[in-house]
């Protein structure tokens, strides 16, 4: 059923998306939108220090303000389990003991208006008593560095399979590290030359248009929120224990959602918009500002420093690499994060040893945490930077060094891994050619790049399941807890279940997500949508398909092989033969509903390193040519090719559209100046002084072009595209900057006076 | 604070409307809360994002920026009024949606509203001058391309109905 096959008309077509009318007319609702009689605003305090002890709170005053119904202090944490997080509890719906980063939530208020809160904030009185501060990850790497925690907060170590592991607090502000090793270390002493470099990632916001927005009510015991959420059922289980609340008396519900890249994972505004619903007993609606969006959450800074063994020849031998993530106050998905940086770090080459170590470290800045890339961005800047290094110093290509290490279609990653699922060395071809890299003029200050980005696809030991319902008159609904952020996601699982049931698109509904009676997920994210849970939607439809056809063959008095589904009605022979009709004959005239239910999780493999082997590999091909100023120091991006591999491509518009926004959104990192800290002070985080790229900022070199190579293991050879165009970018402009200029640049972002740093440097 | 309220009145959509309003009241607030036409989306609160964008006397506004009261006397339109009562698409609407050039649809209200003062300045602007119009507003999805082809494709729609 899941070839590639010529026949199929509704997987392949370019059709309008399934939001479309609603999203460009207004009608589609967000979080923000959700409204209530009685709903009140809630407004949180923040912390003007870094790092202090909470010494007392009163809000006294606050209470009798106008328009307040409810305020909420450490004094209302009673009887909750209030600190939240993923691998590890450290994060406080409010300030308990301590504050540990400006703008961390020491209150909150729930009043009639949003101006109404804000007045009675002002009559909290705190006293803190503050504390050293530690800023960046090298202070709060010092031996005598004050520690954000002095007792290990509640947390777990996961599982790991072969050559990897998982530690807590093995160092001053160390909440985790992730290591992996593979091969004999002894191998970099066989290397003829060894190359040691250190790498720095700058640290984007996410920048989600629709803030952090959460809307809350209790029906009776039922505790109901609609929120901004890429994974309501994490979510769900997270508020159970927080909460101390049964699951089954929680009900999320997720509207359309204003874009994440990541950011919209686990607990945001929704514990606070909960409780202050239960302290006040009317629904309450917290939406923060894009200025507490940056008080949030943010993208993980690195140090990477990478240790790379090879021969004369330019066989790559070993690699050994160290990443430091700056993790900011609390731990978040930095575990996660750093399972995923140090795993990805070696990238698609035929390396025979390998030993990464990747530490989160605890600083006062804003929570790092899920990022488009998911720390494949970080390793992709530093393990292609240094491609380049290798290639320069052997005299050698570096687009000839990288076809020379490359691995091959269907091998193993590492040992006990999957086989990659794309062919690296025709997607490197591919942006070559249109760049025109084998005829570039390099020096004078014009140059070409290129880079392959990588990381693993679809996720961890994820479990999914899906649901199809067919209804008498053939309307479709499917039903499974993948979100639509703006990816497309909902369109690309609707037309492979029309295409399963031979049904036009518009047949097929998916419904809104509540937690009530959507299917389980684990969540939107890690590029698992059509590797993952397509696979449990693919089986759903087959089901419901199999029932409708063992049904009608009943019937009809012969066998399944005798008729086929011919939109809905059945064809045997010449004959055709209306569902609706045959299934009111049987049923009666309300009808009757055809159910089919799908399951997918890759399986338990202690052999692979992360416990199931990666269901899919995405990679970003890029080529960039530039042309810097060396007065100025300014680097104008002439052409930017990248190029995706979508396996086979659902809807190659939506396809498309996720290439080219990852990689425009991986340009923030480069060219712009991302998070500006002053000390534990962000300089520059609200709507008017952060700078993302506009459409102004790119050109008509800007192109992308999507591969179906048509090796992917979702339903047709799908493969995952929402992530992997982002990751070339960084790596590909500072390796074309090198070819125009000479200089290398190791630290992000390229900005003016880096590069005329380098120059000077160099000269 | 100033309690006392302001009475405007303005053409909202083709609809006469008025309100009481306080001062410092912002039209996207009147557009969103009191008229209910919850399309226009708020963001960075600071006029420089443009998912706010609406249009006064037919030039883009950010309604997160616009007093309440400076709209007295104009003409509003907001992403609710482009479609005909039929439920026809405008031409900008229909290139968005066959062009797939949005993704989230957070930014896109303010982006339709935008193109759609653009090509009532001039019906068919080139690649260029749309790239500039447009640059004055933030998607943090689409890297812009496929709005620009979708603003490109509105403007040769409009002209072949001519």
């Amino acid at each position: 059923m899941n070839e590639v096959s010529p026949g199929l008309h509704v997987v392949g077509a370019d059709l309008p998306r399934t939001d479309a009318i609603p999203k460009t007319t207004g009608a589609a609702t967000y979080t923000v939108d959700v409204s209530f009689p009685g709903m009140l605003h809630a407004k949180v305090l923040r912390s003007p220090h870094a790092h202090a002890r909470v010494v007392s709170v009163d809000a006294g005053d606050a209470r009798n303000m106008p328009g307040v119904h409810a305020v909420l202090t450490r004094d209302e944490l009673e009887g909750l389990n209030p600190v939240y997080g993923y691998f590890i509890k450290d994060q406080p719906i409010v300030a308990i003991d301590k504050v540990r980063y400006i703008g961390d939530a020491v209150a909150a208020v729930a009043a009639e208006t949003e101006q109404q809160a804000v007045a009675a904030l002002e009559k909290i009185k705190v006293e803190y008593a503050p504390l050293p501060v530690v800023a960046t990850v090298e202070e709060a790497m010092a031996e005598d560095a004050p520690e954000l925690f002095e007792e290990e907060p509640m947390g777990i170590v996961p599982a790991y399979g072969q050559g990897a592991s998982g530690y807590r607090r093995i160092g001053r502000n160390n909440c985790y590290r992730f290591s992996y090793e593979t091969g004999d270390a002894s191998s970099f002493d066989d290397c003829d030359h060894v190359f040691d470099d250190r790498f720095i990632f700058s640290r984007d916001q996410h920048f989600h248009l629709e803030p952090f927005v959460s809307v809350a009510r209790y029906e009776g015991d039922v505790i109901e929120v609609w929120t901004s959420c890429q994974n309501p059922f994490p979510l769900r289980k997270e508020l159970a224990r927080v909460f101390q609340h049964p699951e089954n008396l929680i009900r999320v519900q997720v509207p359309y959602i204003g874009a994440g890249y990541g950011a919209k994972n686990n607990c945001k505004a929704e514990p606070i918009a909960i409780l202050l619903a239960k302290l006040s007993g009317r629904p309450v609606r917290f939406c923060m500002t894009t200025e507490e969006n940056f008080l949030t959450q943010s993208q993980h800074a690195a140090i990477l420093d990478v240790k790379s063994g090879v021969m004369a020849d330019g066989t790559f031998v070993a690699r050994s690499g160290r990443i430091l993530l700056d993790s900011g106050a609390y731990s978040d998905a930095s575990p996660l994060v750093a399972e995923k940086a140090g795993y990805r770090l070696p990238g698609p080459y035929k390396w025979q040893h390998l030993d990464i170590d990747c530490d989160c470290i605890l600083t006062n800045t804003t929570p790092a945490g899920p990022y488009r890339g998911f720390g494949g961005t970080q390793a992709s800047w530093a393990s292609e930077s240094q491609v380049d290094i290798i290639a320069r110093a052997l005299g050698r290509d570096p687009m000839d060094l990288r076809m020379q290490n490359l691995k091959d279609l269907g091998e193993a990653y590492v040992p006990g891994e999957s086989g990659l699922d794309s062919d690296l060395r025709a997607g490197m071809t591919l942006v070559a050619g249109r760049i025109g890299y084998e005829n570039r003029e390099s020096g004078n200050g014009r140059g070409m790049g290129l880079s392959v980005g990588f990381k693993d696809a679809g996720g961890v030991n994820k479990p999914a399941q899906a649901r199809v319902r067919i209804t008498t008159n053939g309307g479709i609904y499917l039903q499974c807890g993948t979100v639509e952020i703006g990816q497309g996601v909902h369109t690309a699982l609707s037309q492979i279940v029309a295409e399963l049931l031979n049904a036009p698109l518009d047949r097929v509904s998916y419904p809104a997500l509540n937690t009530d009676y959507t299917p389980f997920d684990q969540g939107t994210n890690a590029s698992s949508a059509v590797v993952v849970m397509a696979q449990a939607v693919q089986q759903a439809a087959l089901e419901a398909k199999s029932k409708v056809m063992t049904f009608a063959a009943g019937q009809l008095d012969c066998s399944v092989e005798e008729i086929e589904l011919d939109d809905w009605s059945i064809r045997k022979g010449n004959e055709s033969h209306p569902l609706p009709l045959m299934i009111m004959r049987y049923y009666g005239g309300t009808g009757y509903e055809f159910t089919g239910e799908g399951f997918y999780k890759a399986e338990m493999d202690h052999s692979a390193p992360l416990e199931t082997r990666c269901v899919s590999w995405e990679f970003g091909w890029g080529a960039a040519e530039v042309e810097v100023d060396t007065e100025t120091g300014l680097i104008h991006l002439k052409q930017l090719v990248v190029s995706g591999d979508a396996g086979r491509a659902i809807n190659p518009k939506v396809c498309r559209g996720q290439d080219e926004g990852s990689a425009v959104m991986g340009l923030t990192g480069v060219l712009f100046p991302c998070m500006v800290y002053d000390g534990a002070v962000l300089m520059n985080g609200n709507g008017l002084d952060y700078k993302v790229p506009l459409a102004t900022d790119l050109n008509d070199g800007f192109v992308s072009i999507l591969q179906e190579q048509g090796h992917g293991p979702g339903p047709f050879g799908a493969k995952s595209v929402g992530e992997g165009c982002m990751l070339p970018v960084a790596s590909a402009i500072a390796n074309a900057v090198e070819d125009a200029i000479g200089v290398r640049i190791r630290e992000l972002p390229l900005t003016p006076e880096r590069v005329l740093a380098a120059i000077d440097a160099a000269s | 604070m100033s309690n006392e309220l302001v009475f405007v009145s303005f053409r909202l959509n083709g609809t006469d409307v008025s309100f009481h309003v306080r001062p410092e009241e912002m039209l996207i607030d009147v557009v969103r809360d009191r008229a209910g036409l919850t399309g226009t989306k708020l963001s960075c609160d600071l006029s420089t994002c443009g998912a706010c964008t609406v249009l006064v006397d037919g030039k883009p506004a950010a309604s997160c920026g616009t007093f309440a009261w400076q709209a007295d006397g104009h003409d509003v339109r907001t992403i609710e009024g482009l479609a005909g009562s039929d439920g026809t698409l405008d031409p900008v609407q229909a290139a968005f949606v066959e062009n797939s050039a949005f993704q989230c649809g957070y930014c896109t209200p303010g982006m339709i509203m935008l193109a759609r003062a653009l090509l009532d300045r001039n019906p068919s602007p080139g690649r260029d001058e749309i790239r500039q119009w447009m640059g004055a507003n933030i998607c943090r999805c689409t890297g812009y391309e496929m709005i620009i082809e979708a603003v490109q494709d509105a403007a040769s729609r409009a002209g072949d109905d001519k």
